[in-house]
């Protein structure tokens, strides 16, 4: 399988400076530390990481906006900072925030001037588009301004925008915010197929758990520059499965539990729910003490949500690194 | 070199037709000429008659308004280029712009001349309506109107470099809105939109027509009301060398703000 | 009365200090604001003094009488704004019901409700007013001392009516694009001397767009030191008040009536 995306030390570098004339300081800012990753052709993958960790940066040096300090990179055989013209016709991007949409006019004058702008051949363009506006279910709104549009149809319009030039690679940038819950579910159901039926590879950065469980299959989590955890999506919850979360409610009033290895998250008069670590404490240990402590009325054990597994990921990051 | 041209001429269409949708602001303009030309009107009325004469700075009482008219429309017509792009500097717009087979600068003027052409036509088809009720027709041919057409082109364009170059300030300066204002306040009494360069003080008219306020404002007006071929040549010569070296300036600045963009982000 | 009325000029200085704290906070935007606004302001003195180069007298105004109009205007239109912020904005605040609030206080509600915002690039205006008559004009103590008491009628002019154009919201919805280009007009004649007019405008500039208080009366009174024009201009500006604060009371009736809950949503 060929690379898509190839990084090799990539690192950056930025001077901070501060002050004026002689007091002024200069200071070296390391957002990207020497990150290495290969990223096969119509693999899907989310980059994730805290505010702050270098996420942006590497998306920009990978779409030839930035120049890194050091390192290699190569995105579908393209140097991107040196061959940014040729690179930019097999890539594209959706930024969550920021439209490329015309606001006044309808959806369809945005995708005549896309046309245009990529110089594509008028008859792929136009199976191209009506392919697009058929998977994606545009039709009904193709011809509504799109200030008139709700943000669900705006971003099936966006995403489909960014795919009419056939890119090879597709980088979403919290591509979800603001949706809700139905749209959500739709847009990452037509990224996925996207992802699977035309093997276009998508490189997706985002804070929400369900949109990294859904479309992705890998998952990088950079914190300080650096890559602090790259497996699958399966794998991170299997890393994190010694862990459950145990909600009880009881009929009367009950004790905090004290035991080894059981931590309270949170505790209430008729309720606790505890995080229990089962390599310390073996799960039955633990119940047999809930049920000593008083007469039980509802019982619920589950894994961890992947947000606290992720925010452990995060707190977890290497010391010395940042 | 033509999908250059298609592609950037559709950016035009596009902008175009996306400012149609301003056409419900066309009331309010005409409220705010009416009043504006209205007190113009009596103003120079005043004057003429104060004065006794026929015509001043070349004008009659007609000209003189339709010229005043003329500039109004012209000011009034100058989209916000400088606020735009000062917006996709500090956004990093400007940025992701660069992943798509676009050069940032000439995609700005020409989705800036497509806005630009429907505001200047609905103001000046207000502005015209207003003067054509408040003193009546001028002397209009199609030559003239063709000599008029010819003088706008340029013109805009120079009017786009300047304030182009006043949004890339914003890569080194934390508010551009400042410079903007001088930028603006500078070509209307410069630029011949209250009074037209005539009647300023001799001494100051030929520095005046050299610089480039007067090829924006009143270059323009003074064709739709007095249009004159050799006038035309000697404007489009002054437009042309301001816009050679306005797009000299824009270069060098652009391409130092690239480089920011590089190497910081933008 | 009296008590009343230093009560009042109490708060109205305790609003005043604590909008220009909050302004102060962003103090750079705030200073450009204001310099922008006497930049503004500027221009139309260089139209005027380029106009008076070439034709010196105006229906025998000069060229100091036609600076005095603009001082007057942007002084008493920027002192009124800078101070009473919320008149600018009354016809949206009446069209989305947030007179509420202000009604929760023990205060009569329009000179407080006026009081709760400052218009930043205001100062601009008042500052660039008393500053271009000080500097171009050069008065006497006789001439300053009575454009000061002007500037303070024409304020008050100003305040009154922006409540009598900002309260048509309680009778024709949210009328704010009304109120803001029934403004403009009569910021825009406020500008020119108002000898340029005749007929009819004439009778409008004394009515529905009263600028004939700030830019011929006042003007008037300065040129001829004449207390009888002085006071025109104060009459007009109580009368044009009074109209404003009885169309606000009488609207205030069908807000409180509940007849405006339609249009909140």
């Amino acid at each position: 399988m060929t690379s898509a995306v190839e990084l090799q030390g990539l690192s950056k570098t930025f001077q901070l400076s501060s002050g004026w004339g002689r007091r002024r300081v200069r200071r070296d800012v390391v957002a990207v530390d020497g990150i290495s990753l290969d990223v096969p052709a119509g693999q899907a993958v989310a980059f994730i990481g805290p505010n702050g960790a270098g996420k942006s940066t590497t998306i920009k040096m990978l779409t030839g906006i930035l120049h890194p300090s050091a390192g290699e990179a190569r995105v579908l055989g393209y140097t991107p900072w040196k061959e940014r013209r040729a690179l930019v016709r097999h890539i594209g991007a959706v930024f969550g925030q920021r439209s490329q949409l015309w606001y006044h006019l309808p959806p369809r004058d945005t995708f005549e001037l896309l046309a245009r702008i990529y110089s594509l051949d008028r008859a792929s363009y136009t199976r191209r588009r009506d392919m697009l506006i058929e998977r994606f279910g545009l039709a009904p709104f193709l011809e509504t301004a799109v200030r008139k549009l709700s943000l669900g149809q705006r971003m099936r319009a966006e995403v489909a925008a960014s795919l009419l030039h056939a890119p090879r690679v597709l980088f979403l940038d919290e591509p979800t915010i603001g949706l809700d819950v139905i749209a959500r579910q739709e847009l990452r159901d037509l990224i996925l197929e996207w992802n699977r039926d035309e093997g276009l590879t998508v490189f997706l950065t985002s804070h929400d758990a369900g949109d990294i469980e859904r479309v992705a299959r890998r998952v990088i989590v950079i914190n300080h520059g650096r890559v602090v955890l790259d497996d699958k999506v399966s794998a991170l919850r299997r890393q994190y499965l010694g862990s459950k979360i145990l909600s009880v409610k009881f009929h009367a009033p009950v004790q905090p539990l004290v035991l080894p290895g059981v931590t309270t998250l949170k505790a209430a008069e008729y309720a606790l729910k505890l995080e229990v670590d089962t390599r310390v404490a073996p799960i039955e240990q633990v119940m047999a003490a809930v049920l000593r402590a008083g007469s039980v009325a509802d019982i619920a054990i589950e894994d961890p949500p992947l947000e606290e597994v992720i925010a452990h990921i995060y707190a977890q990051a290497p010391a010395g690194a940042g | 070199m033509i999908q250059a041209t298609r592609k950037y001429s559709w950016i035009a269409l596009t902008a175009a037709r996306s400012n149609l949708a301003y056409l419900s602001e066309v009331a309010t303009r005409a409220l705010f000429l009416a009043v504006i030309l209205y007190i113009f009107l009596r103003l120079w009325q005043v004057t003429y008659g104060e004065t006794g004469a026929e015509r001043l700075g070349g004008l009659s009482l007609p000209q003189m308004l339709w010229y005043l008219a003329m500039t109004e429309a012209l000011t009034l017509s100058a989209p916000r280029v400088a606020a735009e792009v000062d917006q996709d500097v500090r956004t990093g717009a400007l940025a992701v712009q660069l992943i798509r087979p676009l050069d940032y600068p000439l995609a700005r003027l020409w989705t800036t001349l497509g806005e630009r052409v429907v505001r200047f036509g609905l103001n000046t088809g207000v502005g015209a309506a207003l003067a054509l009720l408040m003193v009546g027709p001028i002397a209009f041919s199609p030559g003239g109107l063709l000599l008029f057409a010819l003088a706008l082109p340029l013109a805009f364009t120079l009017e786009f470099m300047g304030q182009f170059l006043i949004g890339l300030a914003a890569f080194w300066l934390e508010d551009t809105s400042g410079l903007m204002l001088i930028y603006s306040r500078i070509t209307m009494i410069l630029g011949g939109m209250l009074i037209p360069l005539e009647l300023f003080p001799p001494a100051a008219q030929p520095a005046l027509r050299a610089l480039p306020f007067s090829s924006i404002i009143y270059g323009p007006a003074r064709m739709f009301v007095h249009p004159d071929a050799a006038f035309l040549a000697d404007l489009l010569l002054r437009q042309g060398l301001a816009i050679v070296l306005l797009a000299l300036a824009v270069a060098l600045v652009y391409r130092a703000g690239l480089r920011r963009i590089h190497s910081n982000g933008g | 009365m009296i008590k009343r009325f230093a009560n009042y000029l109490g708060l109205a200085a305790a609003y005043t200090r604590l909008n220009l704290g909050a302004q102060l906070e962003y103090r750079g935007a705030f200073v450009s604001q204001v310099a922008a606004m006497i930049l503004n302001d500027s221009v139309w003195v260089v139209f005027w003094v380029l106009f008076f180069t070439r034709f010196p007298v105006l229906r025998g105004w000069n060229v100091a009488d036609v600076i005095t109009v603009w001082a007057m205007a942007a002084a008493g239109f920027g002192l009124a704004h800078a101070i009473y912020g919320n008149v600018l904005a009354l016809a949206t605040l009446i069209a989305q019901g947030q007179l509420d609030v202000w009604m929760l206080y023990p205060r009569a509600l329009l000179p407080h409700l006026l009081l709760g915002r400052m218009n930043a690039s205001s100062w601009g205006d008042a500052l660039f007013g008393y500053g271009v008559y000080l500097a171009f004009v050069r008065p006497d103590l006789a001439h300053f001392a009575m454009f000061v008491a002007l500037t303070l009628a024409v304020t008050l002019l100003f305040v009154g009516f922006g409540v009598l154009t900002g309260s048509l919201s309680f009778f024709v919805g949210n009328a704010a694009g009304l109120a803001d280009q029934w403004r403009f007009a009569m910021i825009t004649f406020s500008t020119y001397p108002a000898v340029l007019f005749e007929g009819a405008i004439k009778l409008l500039l004394y009515t529905l767009v009263p600028a004939g208080f700030v830019s011929y009366l006042p003007v008037q009174a300065l040129r001829e030191l004449s207390p009888g024009y002085a006071l025109l201009t104060l009459l007009g500006a109580l009368g044009i008040t009074a109209a404003g604060v009885a169309l606000f009371y009488l609207g205030l009736r069908r807000y409180e009536s509940g007849n405006l809950m339609e249009m909140r949503g």
